[in-house]
């Protein structure tokens, strides 16, 4: 009679309980699907570089450019990797929060740099660890590319 | 030997003429002859000439007028032969290698003393030396003592690092003071854990598939 009084468990607290039960769970893998499936594994964790976007050779590396101009219509970074030449590096705001970003690929080494904003607007990066005098009466970011495949 | 001797004298003018046609159109006109001018002296000199082409180009880009511009790239010049002057004395055999003289002369322009410049181009006879000077002169810009941060960078160099793991070097001397340690407690830690300081991560897959290449200069 107890028994048939006791409640009936809600059926959220017994999907808890079968889920803190204990259970033998039997896989049948064939071991060469298993080195397959670490091989994959081992590659996609090992290997940092995939084969999308540009080949990368032995002595360029990638340059990360960010900068928060919010409201403005186009920004690019000028430097001596591109002569100082205006409008060969232009940095985009996808998400439109005014945080513009460039991701680039430069040969290996130090260079000095400013941010071209609306055209007109020469800009430190203020993100920058490294700034010098450009002798103009401003200062320049300086950026050190290092070698991708390390 | 005559070859050599032949395409030393040619390399000269050719360097000076494409420098010429680098500049034009790119700086006011007025300052080309000038600029011309220092360029081929700096050729005669055996100093490299890139840096003050950049600076010109640089003047003009941010359309500096022709007078301030020839004086930035004399200044340049006379940074070169500064720097020219510290590698023999610190030891370099002359001529000096011209990827070393813009990287002393870089280090002079990051406000790095110029005794501690020679004395971390003693402590590595031989080049490249570009990183170890960025990490001594990234070193004092986040306010550490140059000669001390010359003396952790000489010290990962005893230990076998070299080239852009010194650049980790300082970056785990930088790091040790976000984490709120003083000046020389950082450099204390850091030296201890030499040669094993973190490496700098790779680019992700996300940034390698996002990188472009600069785009061409227009003809």
């Amino acid at each position: 009679m107890a028994l048939i009084r006791r409640p009936v468990p809600s059926r959220a607290r017994r999907l808890l309980r079968w889920l803190a039960t204990p259970r033998s769970v039997t896989f049948r893998v064939r071991p060469v699907w298993s080195l397959a499936f670490a091989a994959v594994v081992a590659m996609l964790t090992l290997v940092p570089i995939g084969h999308e976007g540009p080949d990368i050779g032995e002595h360029e590396g990638i340059a990360q450019f960010v900068g928060r101009f919010p409201g403005a219509q186009s920004v690019h970074v000028v430097g001596s990797f591109n002569d100082w030449r205006p409008g060969s590096i232009a940095l985009e705001d996808v998400d439109q929060d005014g945080l513009w970003r460039a991701t680039v690929v430069l040969p290996t080494g130090a260079y000095e740099y400013m941010f071209v904003v609306d055209g007109e607007r020469w800009v430190p990066d203020h993100l920058a660890e490294r700034l010098v005098s450009d002798e103009f009466g401003r200062e320049n970011s300086i950026v050190i590319v290092r070698p991708a495949r390390r | 030997m005559r070859l050599w001797l032949g395409l030393a004298l040619l390399a000269g003018p050719l360097a000076a003429q494409s420098a010429r046609a680098r500049l034009e159109g790119r700086v006011p006109g007025a300052a080309v002859p000038a600029l011309d001018s220092l360029v081929q002296r700096a050729v005669a000199e055996g100093l490299p000439t890139e840096p003050l082409i950049q600076k010109a180009l640089e003047g003009g880009a941010k359309q500096v007028t022709a007078p301030r511009i020839v004086a930035a790239v004399q200044l340049s010049l006379g940074q070169l032969r500064a720097a020219r002057d510290l590698l023999i004395r610190a030891g370099d055999e002359p001529p000096v290698t011209p990827g070393e003289v813009t990287t002393v002369a870089w280090a002079l322009r990051r406000d790095l003393p110029a005794p501690v410049v020679e004395r971390v181009v003693a402590a590595l006879p031989r080049p490249p030396r570009a990183s170890a000077m960025h990490a001594v002169a990234d070193l004092a810009a986040h306010r550490f003592d140059p000669d001390s941060a010359a003396d952790l960078i000489i010290a990962a160099i005893g230990r076998g690092l070299v080239r852009e793991r010194l650049l980790d070097v300082s970056a785990a001397a930088a790091h040790e003071l976000q984490r709120g340690h003083t000046h020389a407690e950082a450099l204390a830690l850091v030296r201890q854990a030499l040669p094993n300081v973190p490496a700098s991560p790779k680019p992700t897959r996300s940034a390698v598939a996002r990188a472009r290449r600069p785009a061409a200069p227009p003809p």
